[in-house]
């Protein structure tokens, strides 16, 4: 669809048309495609897209292909000259810039720089056995304590830690030769003894670390001379062992790996939610008498219990939205309050503390109006035996409920449709009907309580039955 | 002419037991003469108290609406007793709005019953919603079909005025034995009570096995865990 097409449907006449549909008028078409940049492929259908009055868009002009060599210039002039790469051998490589300008001196190579080599300690006979004694001392009590631990591995050690000054000198020059490339050192040892890897190793680091406890005992990369042979050689073994696994293997231990998240998530769940069973099960029945509440000291405590276990409740559940313009109005009508309160104390001289938020004042208001209320209701009912009450059909219950008349059975408690659909379940087993055949003041009230109840089992089952699940599982 | 506005008495409540419901027979050969061919069935729809007596102090109409396919579906009954009788084919559901007496002050009380006119061929009356009699052992033809609710009204918070009126007779009393005019009685109430306190104590058992099971499932895991 093009801007013409749209422009159709709303009836919108065209000064030009675009060349889509522009056999009417062929000149000025002709002048609007001379005007308009020459434009092919998306960008074109973006044009029409746009329409005749779009603002002035920078456009990229040119295909997307590679440009053709168009330069003229000559080529700059490479040439093929000798270098030097080290100093017994001369080399060839292309270089820019004429002969000429090169000269035919042979050059060092641009990358010499980086042919570095390490400095390896060297030291004559003496030097290594003065140093080799001042700092053995302390190595030889530890070496004591070793070999009465394994006198039998001394005869074995012995052959491995007999190594003569000839041997080590090779050793270091084999090490200066390829800068401590091990591999290739251990494959170019070719001395009397036949040494493993880590054994050149240990005895490399062990000289140096004596070297240099002489020569600089304080510098601080004395400590990472370290080399335990035998820790090397375990860690090879593992790398050996990871590296020759199957790919059943490996797929095996994929597939615990994976298990084992799930488990921690799983317990991570259950754990979560154990405590809010057991939050469930800790807390008090709510068909307590709530007279111990009437009490303006009864209502406070009710409060603040009340208070914690909001607070406990929101961490459990923090995506309770909240009513914007609700808590501006709050905000508002307690700002009011604040400021009548204010003058009022001013006059009277609250002794109440002033740890008693704004809600709690009112609370208990509402709770002293609500006793006066049912005070003056259960006046009006004072000639009456609670036989006479009954036979009235009359009752003072004190709570906050909204005026008006309604069926008795319609006050039951209904329930989320799956929930109702297995308290109806138990119901049945109980073989009562889900409505009480006569629904009046006491069979409802005991009715609320079974439903209540059978509401805690399914809770509890469905505890249990996840608990049992979780067992199963980690069994 | 506006009802003068009278005060609320809070925290209080009154409640008065009502019946509801229908009554059907099957018509024979005799039909009403203004009676449709297709129609077999007499039914009579009511609201009154259990045992007959007069709510007329506090009830001032009762509306039935009918289906629509009945002339004048919404029937105004002005005065005691609140009952309507019509013929029919059909089951439907019947909307019952109660109007209270000027003094209340009380909005209308909404409800629906679904009018029976035939017997259940499984009848059985503890399970099944509400109260149905079926009286068995007789020809089905000439069985009156009833399906009758028990219920309360409550007036919760009542003004003055009407309390005084609701308050003038102990409108809340019921028989103590059930009888055959009226089984809404004490002793239907007891033996119900005693059904629902047996289900609580049949649930607080199940509850209590429940709780000492996952407490030794939680004490079992605590001893494998460490």
């Amino acid at each position: 669809m093009s801007s013409s097409d749209i422009f159709d449907v709303l009836n919108i006449k065209q000064k030009s048309k675009s060349p889509t549909n522009g056999h009417t008028s062929v000149l000025s078409s002709s002048a609007v495609s001379r005007a308009k940049p020459q434009v092919t492929g998306m960008q074109r259908e973006l044009f029409n897209l746009l329409g005749e009055n779009q603002p002035p868009v920078v456009i990229q002009s040119g295909s997307n292909f590679k440009e053709k060599m168009l330069s003229t210039s000559k080529p700059s002039p490479w040439s093929f000259v000798e270098f030097k790469a080290n100093r017994f051998v001369t080399l060839r490589h292309w270089v820019k810039g004429s002969k000429e300008l090169i000269g035919d001196e042979p050059k060092e190579s641009a990358y010499s720089k980086f042919n570095q080599h390490l400095s390896i300690p060297s030291f004559t006979k003496e030097e290594y056995e003065s140093f080799m004694n001042e700092t053995g001392n302390q190595d030889f009590l530890e070496n004591e304590k070793n070999l009465n631990d394994s006198h039998a591995n001394e005869r074995v050690d012995e052959n491995k830690n007999n190594w003569p000054f000839e041997e080590i000198i090779y050793l270091f020059k084999l090490c200066e030769k390829y800068d401590l490339r091990w591999f290739l050192i251990f494959d170019r040892y070719n001395y009397n003894e036949s040494r493993t890897l880590e054994d050149l190793k240990e005895k490399f680091y062990h000289i140096c670390r004596n070297y240099f406890k002489v020569s600089n005992p304080s510098n601080p990369l004395l400590s990472s001379l370290n080399f335990s042979a035998e820790k090397e050689v375990e860690r090879k073994k593992y790398l050996q062992r990871l590296l020759s696994r199957s790919a059943a293997e490996i797929a095996e231990e994929e597939a615990l790996i994976v298990e084992s998240k799930k488990f921690e998530m799983a317990a991570k769940r259950t754990l979560a939610e154990r405590e809010s069973l057991l939050r469930l099960l800790d807390s008090p029945h709510s068909d307590q008498t709530i007279t111990q509440y009437l009490t303006s000291q009864g209502m406070s405590q009710l409060y603040n219990t009340l208070l914690t276990d909001k607070t406990r409740k929101r961490k459990h559940d923090p995506n309770i939205p909240e009513n914007p313009w609700m808590k501006q109005q709050q905000q508002f009508a307690q700002h009011r309050q604040l400021q009548q309160m204010g003058v009022k104390k001013s006059d009277v001289k609250e002794s109440s503390s002033p740890k008693k938020t704004k809600r709690q004042r009112q609370e208990i208001q509402t709770a002293l109006k609500r006793k006066s209320e049912s005070a003056y209701a259960e006046q009006l009912l004072r000639d009456f035996n609670s036989d006479e009450r009954k036979a009235l059909g009359v009752i003072t219950h004190g709570e906050k409920l909204s005026p008006g008349v309604y069926l008795r059975s319609t006050k039951l408690s209904t329930f989320k449709p799956a929930l109702q659909n297995k308290i109806l379940a138990i119901l049945q087993e109980l073989s009562l009907p889900s409505r009480p055949v006569m629904p009046s003041h006491d069979i409802v009230e005991r009715q609320e309580e079974l439903l209540k109840k059978i509401n805690t089992l399914i809770d509890l089952k469905k505890h249990v039955d996840k608990y049992e699940f979780g067992r199963s599982i980690t069994k | 002419m506006a009802p003068p506005v009278s005060k609320r008495i809070k925290t209080l409540s009154v409640s008065r037991p009502i019946i509801y419901g229908n009554t059907a027979k099957k018509m024979g050969s005799v039909k009403p003469p203004n009676a449709p061919a297709e129609h077999t069935h007499l039914w009579t729809i009511f609201v009154r108290g259990p045992q007959n007596e007069d709510v007329s102090y506090f009830i001032k109409k009762v509306v039935f609406k009918l289906h629509d396919t009945y002339p004048n579906p919404v029937r105004s009954i002005e005065a005691p007793p609140f009952e309507l009788t019509e013929t029919g084919w059909g089951e439907f559901d019947i909307n019952i709005k109660v109007y209270f007496v000027d003094e209340a002050n009380e909005k209308v009380l909404n409800f629906y019953h679904r009018l029976r006119l035939h017997p259940y061929a499984n009848t059985t009356p503890n399970t099944s919603n509400g109260s149905e009699q079926n009286t068995p052992g007789r020809n089905a033809n000439d069985v009156e079909v009833s399906s009758i609710y028990f219920d309360e009204i409550v007036f919760n918070e009542p003004n003055e005025e009407f309390f005084k009126i609701l308050m003038s007779r102990p409108g809340n009393v019921l028989p103590s034995n059930k009888t055959e005019s009226c089984v809404y009685s004490k002793q239907l109430e007891q033996e119900e009570i005693d059904r629902i306190d047996i289900g609580i104590e049949k649930v607080d058992r199940e509850i209590h096995e429940l709780k000492q099971k996952l407490e030794s499932l939680i004490k079992q895991e605590a001893i494998n865990g460490n």
